[in-house]
C-alpha cells in the first residue's frame, strides 16, 4: 500500500521557516539532515508524530520562484491546514504577530483564513463545518 | 483589516459558492445533524434520526449531504466512528472497549470495518502505536 509520508512548502530560508513554522504556528520538528548547502527538514503535527512530514523546502530552482510569487500575487495559498477552532487559531496568531491576507470567513462546508507564512506563501487554515 | 482589493483567490471564492444550487439554511440543517453525530456517535444512530436532526427528510437529507461532504452519511459516521477509536486504541483503552466505545456492537464487524479505513487491523494498530511510544 502506498502512503503519503510527506508534502512540502516552498521557502526562502530555511532557518526562519523552521522557526515560523514551529514557534509560531506549534509544529515539531521531526528530521534535519544536512544535504550540500541546504537540509532535509521536516516538521510535524504535535497531535500527528507519526504522520504526515512537511518539508520546508529550500527555493533553490528559479522557474519555482516564479510560480511561487505568481501564487502569492493571486492569493492563492500554497496549501492548507486544519483546525479545531479557527476563530481561536486566529487570535492566537494575531496576537504573535502574524499577518492575514483573509479573516475567517465561511466557505460551504469549512471556515477559512489565509496567512502569511513570512516565507513567500499563504498557507489556509480551515475549520470544517 | 483595512480595505484592501480583492484577491483573484478571493474572487473565484465567491462565484464558486455563488453558483453552488444550496441554500444557505440546508447548510444549517445539515450541520445540525454532523452535531447530533458527534454526540451519539456512541449509540446507534439511524439514517432516521439524522435526517430528523437536519429536519430533511431521508432521500432530501443523504442527497444534500452528499452534495456538501462527498460522501453519505453513513459513511461520515463511519469515519467519526473509526477516527475516535484510533484515538482511543492510543490511548491504551482495550481494542474491545474501543469497539462498543464507539458504537459498534460486533467486535469483528468493528476490525473489518477498521481495517478498511486504516488499512491495520485493530491490534496491529495498538501494536504499531505501542512501538512509536517506545
Amino acid at each position: 500500500m502506498l502512503k503519503i509520508y510527506v508534502t512540502s512548502v516552498p521557502v526562502a530560508d530555511q532557518d526562519k521557516a523552521l522557526d515560523f513554522y514551529t514557534r509560531i504556528l506549534g509544529f515539531i520538528k521531526k528530521t534535519e539532515v544536512p544535504l550540500g548547502e541546504h537540509k532535509w527538514l521536516t516538521v510535524v503535527s504535535p497531535d500527528e508524530q507519526s504522520g504526515v512530514e512537511l518539508l520546508l523546502e529550500p527555493m533553490a530552482f528559479e522557474p519555482a520562484k516564479v510560480y511561487q510569487q505568481s501564487l502569492k500575487e493571486a492569493g492563492i495559498p500554497w496549501t492548507s491546514f486544519a483546525v479545531d477552532d479557527i476563530e481561536k487559531e486566529y487570535q492566537r496568531l494575531l496576537d504573535l504577530g502574524v499577518e492575514f491576507s483573509m479573516p475567517p470567513r465561511e466557505a460551504g462546508t469549512v471556515k477559512i483564513a489565509l496567512l502569511d507564512d513570512t516565507c513567500g506563501n499563504y498557507i489556509q487554515l480551515m475549520q470544517e463545518l | 483589516m483595512p480595505n484592501r482589493p480583492k484577491t483573484f483567490f478571493e474572487s473565484e471564492l465567491e462565484r464558486i459558492y455563488s453558483e453552488i444550487p444550496l441554500r444557505p439554511e440546508h447548510y444549517l440543517q445539515v450541520r445540525q445533524s454532523k452535531v447530533f453525530m458527534e454526540k451519539f456517535y456512541t449509540s446507534k444512530i439511524s439514517l432516521h434520526d439524522l435526517a430528523k436532526a437536519a429536519f430533511m427528510s431521508r432521500f432530501h437529507y443523504v442527497r444534500i449531504f452528499q452534495r456538501m461532504y462527498g460522501l453519505t452519511p453513513r459513511t461520515y459516521l463511519r469515519d467519526l466512528r473509526i477516527s475516535k477509536a484510533k484515538t482511543l486504541i492510543k490511548k491504551g483503552i482495550p481494542i474491545t472497549q474501543a469497539c462498543y466505545d464507539v458504537g459498534y456492537e460486533s467486535l469483528p464487524t468493528f476490525s473489518s470495518v477498521f481495517k478498511k479505513c486504516t488499512g491495520y487491523s485493530p491490534k496491529n494498530y495498538q501494536q504499531l502505536h505501542k512501538s512509536n511510544l517506545e
